[in-house]
């Protein structure tokens, strides 16, 4: 990691850190959203083991759109204001503000990540030992970073902020549907089980199924495995896309 | 000043519905403070653009220190300090956060420190090196978007409508670092549409719909304009005669009747528009 990537990734914490409000919502929000699943599940009298796996999924879906968010508005805010023009002109290269967003808001995701999992344990009472425990935070920081590389990619694409506002709910509505955390993706039509493939949230949602199933995380490799690899694909994608220009 | 530190041969920017800079060619003096001047809309930013390697010209070249802007641009930009017109600055960040921040694409540890310490010093803002930059006043901004630009410190600094906004007292003092930045070797392009700053320049540029229409001294500039030698006589008549010299014209104009003279210089903003009307 250059100097630069390093400066950027500091500044950016330094302005996650000042801005309190924003810090809590990304946390407090979270934390509500599974306080009102654990309330769902316990209305419809869903058994322990399932309100287990649904947890943790729920917890996925829940990382999923938050870290997308986290990163969706950031670059197009920038360039906006001015200061993305800035910083090229100033010398910063494209890959080194890209990876310097991405380590600042990986950092912050992983804080995260780290409290939503605690608080689904406690509020679920997950029967997981810290080992299994571990594999979960590990999966859901994956795709933590996938996400919020496909919301640097985004924000990138996007003139101002107003554009970035349709793709949220075209990311987060049809990863609900099509990742298999309401329904199987195999009792999908052929079109649906296609488009589950570029969901990220069908690969996390895959890799927990064999989870689930008494195995590891890595006992579906390819569907472990893509989730790193398709966060570097794509925050490659979102270097190459960042534009120069004033 | 030496030879060209920024030489611009038929530049063209066209857009779908306009030419921005239409073969427009130029040469910066090394170490000079160069003014570009022109009204809105003239070609002035797209041109500073151009110079920083921010924009792609349709045609035409554009060589700085030696340097094609956008091929080489990871080399010029350790050289190039840039402040653009909004000021681009992180709010939520004190001013000497986001001088170290800018500063930090080139350098580092305690280089780093004394530079930033440098820069605050030369805006005269060491004192509120801590506020943060939404509790700063609009020309404090400016001054905090100023050291940003300065920190590395540049060979050349390009500044777009660095004093617009500002107070008379600040733009002194802007223009006098700006002096200082010239007379330690660097060289200011400073684009301004306050023809008053005019004077302030070694050479200046007049912009308009894309054309350089001037590049000349501003003692050019303003003998540029019309000279008026204004008689006031004994019988209460006033009268105005537009002089080339007024020394060698004045004795043909003064006769026993006139009972005081006074020359008015046609203001520079007038001189300015005069040109632009002309080429239109």
């Amino acid at each position: 990691m250059s100097g630069r990537t390093v400066a950027v990734a500091a500044r950016v914490m330094r302005q996650i850190r000042g801005d309190r409000r924003f810090s809590a919502a990304m946390i407090v929000i979270p934390v509500l959203l599974l306080v009102f699943l654990k309330v769902v599940f316990d209305a419809m009298d869903v058994p322990s083991v399932g309100q287990q796996r649904y947890a943790v999924l729920g917890v996925s879906y829940v990382i999923h759109f938050v870290a997308f968010l986290l990163t969706a508005l950031v670059v197009v805010s920038e360039r906006v204001q001015g200061t993305l023009g800035r910083m090229f002109i100033n010398g910063y290269r494209r890959l080194e503000i890209v990876g310097g967003y991405l380590g600042a808001y990986t950092t912050f995701a992983t804080i995260q990540s780290a409290l939503v999992l605690i608080v689904a344990h406690f509020l679920f009472s997950l029967d997981y030992s810290i080992g299994e425990l571990a594999q979960i935070f590990l999966v859901l920081w994956l795709l933590a970073v996938l996400m919020m590389s496909i919301g640097i990619l985004v924000s990138n694409l996007a003139r101002n902020v107003a554009q970035v506002i349709p793709f949220v709910p075209a990311i987060v509505v049809p990863a609900l549907f099509l990742s298999g955390i309401v329904v199987e993706v195999s009792k999908l039509p052929v079109w649906a089980q296609i488009a589950s493939r570029v969901i990220p949230l069908y690969y996390s949602t895959q890799v927990f199924q064999s989870f689930f199933a008494g195995g590891s995380i890595f006992d579906d490799r390819w569907a472990f495995l893509l989730l790193p690899i398709l966060a570097v694909v794509v925050l490659g994608l979102a270097a190459m896309t960042l534009r120069e220009e004033l | 000043m030496g030879g060209p530190a920024i030489s611009i041969r038929n530049l063209t920017k066209r857009y779908p519905t306009v030419t921005a800079l239409d073969d427009l060619s130029l040469d910066i003096p090394s170490g000079a403070i160069y003014g570009l001047v022109g009204p809105n809309g003239a070609g002035k930013s797209t041109l500073i653009k151009t110079i920083v390697g921010a924009l792609r010209p349709t045609s035409g070249s554009v060589n700085v220190l030696g340097h094609d802007p956008l091929r080489n641009r990871w080399d010029l930009r350790k050289r190039i300090g840039y402040m653009p017109q909004e000021n681009a600055l992180y709010d939520d960040l004190t001013a000497e956060q986001n001088v170290r921040f800018f500063g930090a694409a080139h350098l580092g540890g305690d280089e780093l420190d004394r530079a930033v310490a440098r820069s605050l010093e030369f805006v005269e803002l060491t004192d509120r090196a801590h506020a943060r930059v939404h509790a700063l006043s609009g020309g404090m901004r400016q001054r905090v978007s100023l050291a940003c630009a300065l920190v590395h410190p540049p060979d050349v600094a390009i500044l777009d409508e660095p004093t617009s906004g500002v107070d008379p007292e600040l733009r002194r003092a802007f223009w006098d670092g700006f002096r200082s930045l010239s007379d330690r070797g660097a060289t200011v392009i400073v684009s301004t549409h306050q023809v008053s700053e005019v004077v302030e320049c070694d050479r200046v540029g007049l912009i308009s719909s894309g054309h350089l229409l001037l590049d000349t001294t501003p003692q050019d500039l303003l003998a540029r304009g019309a000279t008026t030698v204004r008689v006031w006589n004994r019988d209460g008549t006033v009268h105005d005669h537009e002089v080339d010299d007024y020394r060698t014209e004045l004795p043909s104009i003064l006769h026993a009747g006139v009972q005081r003279i006074e020359l008015v210089q046609e203001p520079l903003e007038d001189v300015l528009l005069h040109l632009i009307e002309g080429a239109r």
